[in-house]
């Protein structure tokens, strides 16, 4: 069961960060597949090069809500050369922790009126 | 493609480990991008967000490795991190120790500070010495195989007078004789001033007068041009290359212009190189010159003058010759000097006349060079070894104490596993650190130290332009520093090491840290470092006074309110004497009516401020041999010399103008002369003449003046004697004028009074007779200078030293005085607790520094002047001094010490 302390620990994540588990929720992927995914959501908005993406999976490697596959998936969308990332339990939490906040973020925003659909 | 490699090559600014994991990857989407964005047109901007994309991340990259490699160098706590390509280096205990170094000296920078600071100072100031020393003192001199060379003198034991110039028949005669010797060559005794014409009038440059073999024989060749040969006669000149620039503007094509040197057109036939640097003041023995200044050109003797060649055959009565030679292969200097010896006996007896009673001597010319600074530089080399020795006792101190407070950490590790090695690799490793950090400084400071030091330097200190600081002294800078630092590292470490876990322990459960042998070790270094300090003081203050003392003394003139300077006529009046006669009564006339000019006068030698000539004189009614002719120094007085210096006239009469060119001549004498040579008789009356050739008429003394101190300010008086100008008018005399108010005021307008009355008159070297004294000590004040700094960095650093192991005792018995204050003692009784503990340490010291100095100063016994070097108001003086500064020391602490809040106190840990 993780840590609430530890989660508190994560958040708020940094954009880039929140991207890059978004992508990899849908499944595995390896990193230029991620930065591709990225592209396609936001229409071009968040646009990543190799060295920020790199970096940012990397810290988030060594925070362990991410990790690289020993196993290939199907042959056919196997590149020898690539590597294949996949969210962690840690992850995953981490990741709706952080839909949750946005999500009351959200809520909040409605509530002004900055969004429609908000409840007085 | 091209693309793709640039994009590679810029992935290098990632580090390795980065690289190696994602670069591919990284390379690999580059590639599909770039192709993109050069389908849809966007290749430029693309490029632009990758480049900027690459070294960004790559900046970033690298400063948090560099940060997680600071903050977490400890094996655990890199495990904590996943670490899946950490590969155990052989070096990885070093790399620990010094991270961890590292750390410790982030958290304590005043600590890491002040240690550093002092380490440097002691380094820096070590290597700027030795860097003078070296460049003085130890480097060989810059001819070709210069310990073959050597200086031959002869030795006029009867008078007292080493190192006397050869005469030139006698250099003849030895250079035909000495076997020992392959080659040999002299210059003139003395460096000349010959007179140059130019378009903007007349001025003087300073010359040596050498054989056109010298050069060779010195192995030196011209930068432009060539040196000598014997087919330039004599009017020809090489020069040096200070004086190329300075007064030629470092033109390319002097050689083969002509000079108007003494009225003569000279051929310039080279210019020699920057490093070039002969003949040192040392090698033309001690009349050669009183100016340290280097010539600045070299020209050829003249056989043709009468001090050289006297009716057809080599004059062997003046002496004249200062010769080098090159010993000959197998010879040694001590051959050498017993066989000009035995050539010299054999001269002396062939000629009795003239040689008898003179020696001989040869001088290895490296010692002729600077033997005579030797004692003074070995002893600055000893005062900042002595200072190096204090810094580390500082920093062992510091370091000592800082192993109190990490107690905890140590007996933890200990506790742990961590071997006693492993400790004190640990510390050594740190105490390493420091020093070469230090040293690194160190280096810096020395380079600044040695442009200061050359700035202060006395003209006199022998080849101080070649002082350079080149790569022996950075070896020796950092070999200074590895061994400081293993010389304070060594204490602390054994200390540290002989910790007994169990004990310290225990110890920190009450409170009380440091064990015996420690506090034993501080004790002791404090101590020893007051020790250090009391010795360099007290030398730093018997210097004081003897400066101070020679300072004082009488030189046998007035010395303020006097201007000097120097002036040549010329040719056209100087040929004339009656012209010269005419020319002084103007000049003299024209000079004391410019406002503020008490008296003037002249002479042809001036005291402390020029060299000598002396002769021998007959004296009437004695029968003497020529050798038996006892030898004085001969002046000329110009006009109003006797009362503008402030001679007094203690016999008889002085000059006056009745005694004129067609009068009787006379000669006015010091009161050494008459003692020495009438010693129970009036002198008034007597006659003299000097030489002893029957054609020249006698001399009656008219009168006797106060003696006065001519070479040097501790150099007793010698016999002169003066002739009046107007039987002799000099060409280029020395001028004193004495004024009411400063002397420097006058130097312009006297300069165009005196160029009005005669343009092509040379005037030079004007300077009041204060700073003519002032340069006649200015090698001891050098050497002064020096002392007092290091007398100050002795204190201060022995002022630290104090406060820091006080400061120290103090943090340690807080909880003591706590309980004691807590029970109701008094702050006071706090306060002198810890400045009598002080105080101790600081009498030890003192005691021990006192009775160190009194075996150590009768050293520098050649150093001093007109003190003892048991001088008592030193040796009393200088322990007050150290006690006031330890209590100033004790003071800070003391008073933390009465401040401390029990409460407090009690619950420290």
């Amino acid at each position: 069961m993780p840590d609430r302390l530890n989660l508190a620990a994560f958040l708020p994540l940094t954009p880039v960060s929140f991207e890059i588990l978004l992508a990899l929720a849908g499944g595995e992927q390896h990193g230029y597949a991620v930065m591709l995914d990225i592209e396609r959501r936001t229409d071009g908005a968040v646009s990543l090069h190799a060295g920020s993406l790199y970096r940012a999976m990397n810290r988030l490697l060594e925070a362990g809500l991410i990790e690289e596959l020993d196993e290939r998936p199907a042959l056919e969308h196997d590149d020898e050369r690539r590597r294949y990332y996949r969210l962690t339990p840690k992850g995953l939490t981490v990741a709706r922790g952080e839909a949750r906040r946005l999500e009351l973020q959200v809520e909040s925003a409605r509530q002004r009126r900055l969004l429609p659909g908000g409840r007085a | 493609m091209t693309a793709e490699r640039l994009y590679a090559a810029l992935l290098l600014a990632f580090p390795r480990r980065f690289r190696r994991r994602y670069g591919g990857a990284m390379r690999q989407a580059f590639r599909a991008r770039y192709a993109a964005a050069v389908a849809s047109g966007r290749r430029g901007p693309f490029l632009a967000r990758a480049l900027c994309d690459v070294l960004g991340n790559a900046i970033l990259e690298r400063v948090s490795a560099a940060r997680d490699w600071l903050l977490f160098p400890t094996v655990h706590e890199q495990l904590a991190r996943r670490e899946q390509e950490r590969r155990p280096m052989p070096w990885h205990a070093l790399t620990t120790d010094v991270r961890y170094a590292l750390r410790m000296f982030a958290r304590t920078p005043v600590f890491t500070g002040l240690t550093i600071a002092a380490l440097a100072l002691g380094i820096g100031a070590n290597s700027a010495i030795f860097s003078v020393v070296h460049g003085v003192l130890l480097k060989p001199l810059p001819f070709a195989d210069p310990d073959r060379l050597v200086m031959v003198w002869s030795d006029n034991t009867r008078e007292g007078v080493r190192q006397y110039p050869l005469s030139a028949a006698d250099y003849f005669d030895v250079k035909a004789a000495a076997r020992s010797l392959e080659r040999i060559e002299p210059m003139l005794s003395f460096v000349i001033q010959p007179t140059l014409r130019t378009t903007d009038g007349v001025e003087q440059f300073t010359a040596s007068a050498t054989t056109p073999g010298m050069f060779e024989l010195l192995g030196s060749s011209a930068a432009l041009g060539r040196t000598f040969v014997a087919s330039d006669g004599p009017h020809a000149v090489v020069l040096g290359d200070g004086f190329w620039r300075r007064r030629f503007g470092a033109d390319p094509a002097i050689v083969g212009r002509l000079l108007t040197i003494e009225e003569q057109p000279s051929l310039v036939v080279g210019v020699m190189p920057p490093d070039f640097h002969f003949p040192l003041k040392s090698m033309l023995g001690p009349t050669g010159t009183t100016s340290a200044k280097e010539p600045d050109a070299w020209i050829p003797i003249n056989p043709a003058v009468p001090q050289f060649t006297q009716n057809g055959a080599p004059n062997r009565v003046v002496h004249i010759l200062c010769v080098v030679a090159r010993l000959a292969a197998g010879a040694t200097v001590d051959h050498a000097r017993q066989e000009i010896a035995a050539i010299t006996a054999r001269l002396a007896q062939q000629y009795p006349d003239v040689n008898r009673g003179l020696g001989s001597d040869v001088v290895a010319l490296h010692d002729q060079a600077v033997g005579r600074v030797r004692p003074a530089l070995v002893l600055l080399l000893a005062g900042v070894a002595f200072v190096l020795l204090m810094a580390c006792v500082n920093v062992a101190n510091l370091l000592l104490a800082r192993s109190v407070a990490r107690h905890k950490e140590l007996a933890v590790r200990a506790a742990l596993g961590a071997g006693r090695i492993r400790l004190l690799s640990q510390m050594l490793t740190e105490s390493l650190l420091l020093a070469l950090a230090g040293g690194a400084l160190g280096v810096g400071l020395m380079w600044i130290g040695v442009r200061v030091l050359i700035a202060i330097a006395p003209p006199e200190l022998p080849r101080v332009n070649e002082v350079h600081p080149d790569l022996t002294i950075v070896v020796f800078t950092a070999l200074v520093s590895i061994v400081a630092g293993v010389l304070v590292g060594v204490a602390p470490a054994i200390a540290a090491g002989r910790s007994n876990v169990q004990g310290m322990l225990k110890d920190m459960a009450r409170g009380v840290a440091g064990g015996g042998l420690r506090q034993r070790l501080r004790a002791a270094l404090v101590v020893g470092e007051i020790a250090l300090a009391v010795v360099l003081t007290i030398g730093a203050g018997l210097l004081l006074r003897s400066f101070v003392m020679l300072l004082n003394v009488d030189p046998g003139f007035r010395v303020e309110h006097l201007l000097t300077l120097q002036i040549q006529l010329p040719s056209r009046i100087g040929n004339s004497p009656d012209a010269r006669r005419a020319f002084y009564a103007t000049m003299f006339e024209r000079i004391k009516t410019l406002p503020g000019v008490i008296a003037a006068g002249g002479t042809t030698r001036l005291p402390l401020g020029s060299t000598s000539v002396n002769t021998r004189v007959l004296i009437d009614g004695r029968g003497m041999s020529a050798s038996d002719m006892p030898e004085v120094e001969f002046r000329r007085a110009v006009d109003d010399y006797f009362s503008a210096m402030g001679m007094p006239i203690l016999r008889g009469r002085t000059f006056s103008a009745e005694d004129g060119p067609t009068g009787a001549p006379v000669v006015v004498i010091n009161q050494t002369m008459a003692r020495r040579l009438w010693p129970n008789e009036d002198p008034i009356g007597k006659r003299v003449k000097a030489g002893s050739n029957p054609q020249t008429p006698w001399s009656t003394v008219i009168g006797v003046v106060g003696d006065l101190r001519h070479s040097s300010l501790d150099a007793e008086p010698v016999a002169e004697f003066y002739i009046w100008y107007l039987q002799g008018p000099p060409t280029a005399p020395f001028i004193v004028v004495r004024t009411h108010g400063d002397p420097a005021a006058l130097a312009t307008s006297l300069r165009a009074e005196l160029k009005s009355l005669e343009n092509d008159l040379a005037v030079y070297d004007m300077r009041t007779m204060t700073d003519v004294r002032a340069a006649s000590v200015a090698e001891r004040r050098f050497i002064l200078i020096l002392a007092l700094a290091f007398g100050v960095l002795a204190l201060t650093l022995a002022a630290v030293g104090v406060y820091g192991v006080m400061a120290l005792v103090v943090s340690e018995r807080i909880r003591e005085m706590g309980i004691r204050l807590a029970l109701g003692a008094p702050p006071v009784k706090l306060l002198t607790l810890v400045v009598r503990q002080g105080l101790t340490l600081a009498a030890l010291g003192i005691v021990v520094g006192v009775i160190t100095s009194m075996a150590l100063t009768p050293l520098m016994a050649q150093l001093l002047y007109g003190v003892q070097p048991s001088d008592p108001v030193i040796i009393a003086g200088v322990p007050a001094v150290l006690l006031a500064v330890s209590l100033i020391a004790c003071a800070v602490p003391a008073r933390r010490a009465m401040r401390v809040d029990p409460v407090t106190a009690l619950r420290y840990e």
